[in-house]
């Protein structure tokens, strides 16, 4: 059994105060630690109230409640929050994609224009990358209809590595063995994707938060946009809302991150149920 | 291969411009008859500082919900006081999506909403003042449990401070518990006034003895 978190002074984190940071936390974030993961959040804690001089645990809550700027609930999300990343991470929801996103769409679409997917973050590209590959292997509309997938990022660097594609064994790590091979060729101890499946993914730099931006991002079928609101204020997220709105076209998804709610930010899109993941979508005109 | 690559994204012919995108093309297009062309107005000029007054009218008679909730984000983003003054007016309205809408706006902006805050705690009207204690449910501002001991002080509405005394059994410190102790002898007949003071001061004893 693991000790409890102390910081230098020794001092610790009651099960009191874990509770109710807890609760505050999951409000503010979407986030929810289990109890499995107290010894991380206490660890955490005890850095961010050292690192604002607090003098307790109730100290630092009130700064937290009610420092003005939100910078020090930012700091302690970027803490909280692990920026990882790797093929069919949350793999449900590539499955909801196929076995039901994508029937109901091509359901409604008049006419023969692609469907367009729209990835964001794309961080170092895994998501797109297995975007392309789910509906190359699992979807059988594929045949039929012409699909175009765009990823953008904010940070032109991560962009870079995202157009390289070569990854570290853990970043493949869940993808099952024959589309490793099928997909990717080895390089050292890394793999490369392959040129085709590279080239089928335009990656942009994209600031979400600014209007002129993103003006011309429009007309998506599906937005896969996991793990990135939980790093915004409320502002931002209801600016990030409206964006993805004008970006759908009607009956269009979006798929977020399991910790994520886009009823607790907008009610401009209807919850749907099913049975692999719950997406939200813009409502069309006729329901 | 049918994944087929997007070289970038193009404006499509749908979004090309038809009329300047100047304050004065983009508030006269904040009465179109088109919702896609309000929306699309509404979010260019959040990008206008002097946008609040037009986007706080507008918001007042806004049918769309999408429009709708564009105004408030712009209302939001620029946060000035013709902003807040839309927004404090939509606290008056009977359309209760409306209201919440503007609490929840008005929550986002502790530093505009402080100087009106007493104001608004002083409304002639009980339930504008509920709805300030609401929104001092999620401000993020020092003064929150100064403020919200005043209204138990002073609120001559047992509605009110129940609401601001069932925040204050979450959040008070010691400097809430005289009025928090006083607080059922001004409604010695409110038994929710009762259980919730008791709430308060009990959390507080604990705190104390910790």
């Amino acid at each position: 059994m693991k000790t409890a978190a102390a910081n230098k002074t020794g001092m610790t984190i009651c099960e009191e105060d874990f509770l109710k940071f807890r609760e505050y936390f999951y409000r503010k974030s979407g986030i929810y630690f289990e109890d499995c993961k107290r010894y991380f959040v206490d660890k955490r804690l005890l850095e961010r109230i050292d690192a604002t001089g607090s003098e307790s645990f109730r100290s630092y809550f009130v700064l937290l409640r009610f420092e003005t700027g939100g910078e020090e609930l930012q700091a302690l999300i970027n803490l909280m929050t692990v920026n990882e990343t790797y093929f069919f991470r949350e793999e449900y929801q590539f499955q909801c994609m196929v076995t039901g996103l994508l029937g109901e769409i091509v359901q409604y679409k008049t006419n023969n224009s692609p469907l367009r997917i729209w990835s964001i973050p794309s961080s170092s590209g895994e998501e797109a990358y297995s975007i392309v590959i789910y509906l190359l292997e699992y979807w059988p509309g594929i045949h039929l209809w012409d699909v175009e997938v765009l990823s953008s990022d904010i940070d032109t660097r991560i962009i870079s590595l995202a157009r390289r594609g070569v990854y570290s064994p853990r970043s493949v790590q869940h993808l099952p063995p024959y589309l490793l091979t099928k997909y990717f060729t080895p390089i050292g101890c890394n793999y490369k994707i392959n040129e085709d499946i590279k080239q089928s993914v335009e990656f942009t730099r994209v600031n979400l938060m600014d209007t002129s931006d993103v003006r011309a991002y429009r007309n998506f079928d599906i937005i896969f946009c996991r793990n990135l609101l939980i790093y915004f204020d409320n502002l931002s997220r209801h600016l990030a809302a409206e964006t993805f709105f004008d970006a759908l076209n009607p009956g269009g998804f979006i798929c977020l991150g399991h910790s994520e709610s886009m009823s607790r930010t907008s009610s401009l899109f209807r919850v749907r149920k099913f049975p692999e993941a719950i997406v939200y979508q813009k409502p069309r005109q006729d329901i | 291969m049918p994944i087929i690559k997007q070289q970038a994204p193009q404006i499509s012919g749908e979004d090309k411009r038809q009329r300047p995108r100047d304050f004065d093309g983009l508030t006269a297009a904040l009465n179109s008859g088109d919702e896609v062309i309000r929306r699309w107005a509404v979010r260019d000029l959040a990008e206008f500082p002097a946008a609040g007054g037009a986007l706080a009218a507008r918001l007042k008679r806004e049918p769309n919900a999408a429009v709708r909730n564009a105004i408030l984000t712009a209302l939001t983003r620029l946060g000035d006081k013709e902003a807040v003054d839309g927004l404090v007016e939509c606290l008056r309205s009977e359309d209760v999506a409306l209201r919440n809408a503007a609490m929840e706006a008005m929550k986002e902006l502790p530093a505009e909403v402080a100087p009106i805050m007493d104001t608004l705690l002083s409304d002639n009207d009980p339930d504008v003042r509920i709805f300030a204690v609401s929104i001092l449910e999620s401000l993020r501002h020092p003064r929150v449990e100064v403020w919200l001991k005043a209204v138990i002080e002073h609120d001559p509405h047992v509605n009110v401070c129940a609401t601001a005394a069932d925040l204050l059994s979450e959040l008070a410190s010691e400097i809430s518990r005289t009025a928090l102790e006083r607080l059922p002898l001004r409604f010695p007949e409110e038994p929710y006034i009762a259980f919730v003071t008791d709430l308060a001061l009990k959390r507080l004893n604990e705190d104390r003895s910790r």
